[in-house]
C-alpha cells in the first residue's frame, strides 16, 4: 500500500517540467542548438563513418539494418561493406548489433552501454550534440573524464583523440551593474569576479581544432538523428503535398458549398 | 444490363430496406438548415474513428503483442514496413486529434444546451462514448510498452488497489499477474483492439440512431419540428443530401490540413502526444523521472492530485465524469441555447471555461504548493457549476426563442 502509494505520488506530482530538476543539459546549462541536415548526405556519411569507427564498439543501433543505411546514405553497396562494415558475415539485412557481448561490456563499464538506435529521439539532438562535446578532464573518475551535461556518466571520451584533452577552467567575468552595464572601479577599470567551469581544450592535445572537432560531433549526431527516425526527411517532404492536397480538397468543397447554399438561403 | 441490375436490386430492396434506410438516415434526412461550425465536430469524430480503425488494423499486421517483442515491432513498423511510419502517425496523431474533436463536440453540447429534451438520450451516449474512449485511449498507450507506458499503466492500476476490501484482488485482476507482463499486454490488446472498438462502434451508432430519432438541434435552441410542411418535414431543414454533406466536406478539407501539419511536421506534439520517454523500452527496474499523463487526460489528472487521499482523489475523478451524464436534468432553463439563457449561465459558464483551462494546464505542470491551491478552486468551480446549474438555470431570466429559425 505505501508503495502504491509512493507510486501514486511520483506519478500525479511528478509531471515535472525539466526545469524543476535542474537545467535540461545538467551542469552545462541550456543545451546547444542543432539543427539537423538530414539531407546533406556528406555530413551524414562522415557522421555514420565516425560512429562505426567510436561508437559502434559498445553501441548497437538494433533497431535499424546495414543495408537501409547504405540506400538511405546513397553509399554504393561495395564501399559500404568495405568501410563500414566489419564483421565478415554481416549481411546487409542484418540489424546494427553492436560489436560487444552486452555481458562482456557490463563487467567494463559496471553497466551495459546502451542501444543509441532512438537516443536523439530520447533525449533530443540538442542533449546529444551537446554532451558529446563537454567532457572534461577529472581523475577522482575511473575513465579519468566526467561530463558537463550528464554528470558521472559511466563512459570514457570516445573522441578523446580527436579533441584532445578539456579541461574545467576559470575566467574573470566582469560584474555586470544593475543598470545593464559593467561595473567599474574609481579609475574606471572593469570590476570582475573570478567563475569557474568553462570548459577549455589544451592546445596541440588532440589532433583536430575546437571548430574542425564540433564539425565531426555535428556530423555524427546529425548521422544520429537520421537514425532515430529515418524516415524523418520523407515525412517532411510529403508533408506539403498532404497540406496542397487538402487546400485543394478545401477549396473545391467550398466552391461548391457555396453553390447550394444559394438554394435555401 | 440497367434493366437487370434495377431487377436485381428491387429484388433485394424488397427483402432488405436498402433504400429506405437510405433515404431516411442520409439522403432525405432532415437537418436545420442554419447551424455553424461548432456542428462540424460529430462528422469529423466520425472520420477521425474510421482513421483510427483503418490504420490500427494496419498497425496489428506489424506489431507483437508480447513483453519481449512489444517495443522493437513498434520500431519495426517505423522502419522495415513500407510506410509504416505514416500508420503509426496517423494512429497516435488520431488519438489527440480524437479527443481534441470529441471535446469540442461535447463543448458544443453545453454551449448550445444539445441535451435539452428530446436529445437527452443522445447525450447519454455520448458520454458513454467519451467513457469508453478514455479507457481504450489507456489501453493503447500501454501497448508500445515504453518506460511510460510501464509506469503510466503501473500508477492507473494501482488506483484500482485504492477500492477498500476487494481494491487488491481487482489489482491483479486487471492486469492478470502480480505484476506488468507479458499477461497484461496480451490481455490490454484484446480490449484495444476488439472488445472497445467493438463497443464503441456500437454507441457511436445509438448515438446516432437516438439523433436521427429526434431530429438534430441547432445554436438557437429553435424547435424546427413545430412548423412543418404537408409531409411533415419541418420548414426550416433541408435534407443531408446533398447540402449537409457539401458542410461537412468544407469541415472534413480544412481538418485534413490541422491533421496533415501535426502528423507530418509535429508527430510527437512537443511530448504532450508521443512522450520521450517512451522512446526507451520499459524498464521494471528503474522509475522514469518525471511519469506523466498525455494531454487530454490533464483536467482529471490536476482534480486527482487536488485531493491529498488517494481514494478521495479516485471518487473526485470519477465523480467529475459521473456528473457530466446527467447534464439534461441539472439544467432547468426553458432557452437551450446559451444565447437565451440569462446572466448568470453566461457568468457560469465562462468561469467553467476558465477554470476548467486552467485545470487542463495544471494537469501537465509540476506541483507546487500554490497550483495545488489552484487545483482546489479549479476542482470546486468544477463541481459548482454542475451542482449548481438546478438553481441559476432556474432563477434566472431568459429571453424569449424565437419561432423559427
Ligand atoms: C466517437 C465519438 C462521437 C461521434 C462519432 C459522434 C457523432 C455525432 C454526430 C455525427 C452528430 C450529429 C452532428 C453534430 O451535431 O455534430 C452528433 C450529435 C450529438 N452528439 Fe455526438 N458523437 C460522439 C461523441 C459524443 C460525445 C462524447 C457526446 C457528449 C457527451 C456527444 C453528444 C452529442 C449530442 C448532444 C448531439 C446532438 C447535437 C444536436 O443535435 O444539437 N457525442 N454526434
Amino acid at each position: 500500500m505505501k508503495k502504491t502509494l509512493l507510486l501514486a505520488f511520483l506519478f500525479f506530482g511528478s509531471m515535472e517540467s525539466m526545469a524543476a530538476v535542474g537545467a535540461p543539459c545538467g551542469d552545462y546549462g541550456e543545451c546547444d542548438t542543432f539543427k539537423p541536415e538530414l539531407n546533406n548526405m556528406e555530413s551524414l556519411q562522415l557522421g555514420a563513418l565516425t560512429f562505426i569507427n567510436h561508437c559502434y564498439g559498445c553501441h548497437s543501433l538494433k533497431y535499424s539494418r546495414w543495408g537501409r543505411v547504405s540506400e538511405d546514405l546513397d553509399i554504393p553497396e561495395d564501399i559500404f561493406i568495405d568501410n563500414l562494415v566489419f564483421g565478415t558475415n554481416v549481411k546487409l539485412g542484418d540489424r546494427m548489433m553492436g560489436s560487444m557481448k552486452p555481458a562482456v561490456s557490463e563487467t567494463w563499464f559496471g553497466i551495459a552501454p546502451p542501444d543509441l538506435t532512438l537516443v536523439t529521439r530520447l533525449h533530443g539532438s540538442d542533449w546529444v550534440y551537446s554532451y558529446l562535446r563537454t567532457f572534461y578532464e577529472d581523475s577522482s573518475k575511473p575513465y579519468g573524464v566526467n561530463n558537463m551535461v550528464y554528470p558521472g556518466a559511466a563512459m570514457p571520451n570516445a573522441l578523446a583523440s580527436l579533441q584532445g584533452q578539456q579541461i574545467l577552467s576559470c575566467k574573470d567575468i566582469p560584474i555586470i551593474a544593475s543598470n545593464g552595464g559593467v561595473r567599474r572601479d574609481e579609475f574606471g577599470n572593469d570590476i570582475t569576479e573570478k567563475k569557474c567551469g568553462y570548459l577549455k581544450t589544451i592546445e596541440g592535445s588532440g589532433s583536430l581544432s575546437v571548430q574542425e572537432f564540433d564539425e565531426v560531433i555535428f556530423n555524427l549526431v546529425n548521422f544520429m538523428t537520421y537514425i532515430g527516425e529515418p524516415s524523418r526527411s520523407d515525412r517532411e517532404r510529403m508533408g506539403w503535398y498532404a497540406i496542397l492536397f487538402f487546400v485543394v480538397f478545401t477549396s473545391f468543397a467550398y466552391l461548391l458549398f457555396r453553390e447550394y447554399q444559394k438554394d435555401y438561403h | 444490363m440497367t434493366q437487370k441490375s434495377s431487377g436485381f436490386f428491387n429484388w433485394i430492396n424488397a427483402r432488405l430496406p436498402i433504400v429506405n434506410t437510405y433515404e431516411r438516415h442520409l439522403s432525405k434526412h432532415p437537418v436545420p438548415k442554419k447551424v455553424n461550425f461548432w456542428y462540424m465536430f460529430g462528422a469529423l469524430a466520425s472520420v477521425v474513428l474510421i482513421i483510427q480503425i483503418v490504420s490500427g488494423i494496419w498497425l496489428m499486421f506489424g506489431y507483437e503483442n508480447t513483453e519481449e517483442g512489444a517495443f522493437a515491432s513498434i520500431e519495426y513498423i517505423m522502419r522495415d514496413i513500407e510506410y509504416g511510419w505514416i500508420i503509426r502517425y496517423m494512429h497516435t496523431t488520431g488519438a489527440s486529434m480524437f479527443f481534441a474533436v470529441v471535446y469540442l463536440h461535447m463543448f458544443r453540447g453545453l454551449l448550445y444546451g444539445s441535451y435539452h429534451k428530446p436529445r437527452e438520450l443522445v447525450w447519454v451516449f455520448g458520454m458513454t462514448i467519451y467513457l469508453v474512449m478514455m479507457a481504450e485511449g489507456f489501453l493503447g498507450y500501454v501497448l508500445p510498452y515504453g518506460q511510460m507506458s510501464y509506469w503510466g499503466a503501473q500508477v492507473i492500476i494501482s488506483l484500482f488497489g485504492a477500492i477498500p476490501y476487494i481494491g487488491e484482488s481487482l489489482e491483479i485482476w486487471v492486469r492478470g499477474d502480480y505484476y506488468i507482463s507479458g499477461a497484461t499486454i496480451s490481455r490490454f490488446f484484446a480490449l484495444h483492439v476488439v472488445a472497445l472498438p467493438l463497443i464503441l462502434i456500437a454507441l457511436v451508432f445509438m448515438h446516432l440512431v437516438a439523433l436521427h430519432e429526434v431530429g438534430a438541434g441547432n445554436p438557437e435552441g429553435v424547435d424546427i419540428e413545430k412548423h412543418i410542411d404537408e409531409n411533415g418535414v419541418p420548414l426550416d431543414s433541408v435534407p443531408f443530401f446533398p447540402y449537409k454533406v457539401l458542410n461537412a466536406l468544407v469541415a472534413i478539407g480544412i481538418f485534413g490540413i490541422v491533421f496533415s501539419i501535426i502528423m507530418f511536421f509535429f508527430p510527437e506534439g512537443g511530448g504532450y502526444m508521443l512522450e520521450l520517454a517512451n522512446f526507451e523500452e520499459a524498464n521494471p527496474l528503474s522509475t522514469p523521472e518525471h511519469i506523466a499523463p498525455v494531454w487530454y487526460y490533464s483536467p482529471y489528472y490536476a482534480m486527482l492530485r487536488a485531493v491529498p487521499d488517494k481514494l478521495g482523489g479516485l471518487v473526485v475523478m470519477g465523480a467529475a465524469i459521473a456528473i457530466l451524464f446527467v447534464v439534461p436534468w441539472l439544467d432547468r432553463s426553458k432557452a437551450a441555447s446559451i444565447r437565451y439563457k440569462g446572466i448568470l449561465s453566461k457568468i457560469a459558464m465562462t468561469i467553467f471555461i476558465i477554470s476548467w483551462l486552467m485545470l487542463a494546464w495544471l494537469g501537465t505542470v509540476p506541483v507546487t504548493a500554490l497550483r495545488t491551491t489552484l487545483s482546489i478552486i479549479g476542482t470546486v468551480i468544477y463541481f459548482a457549476f454542475f451542482l449548481l446549474m438546478p438553481i441559476y438555470t432556474s432563477i434566472e431570466k431568459t429571453k424569449p426563442v424565437p419561432e423559427r429559425l
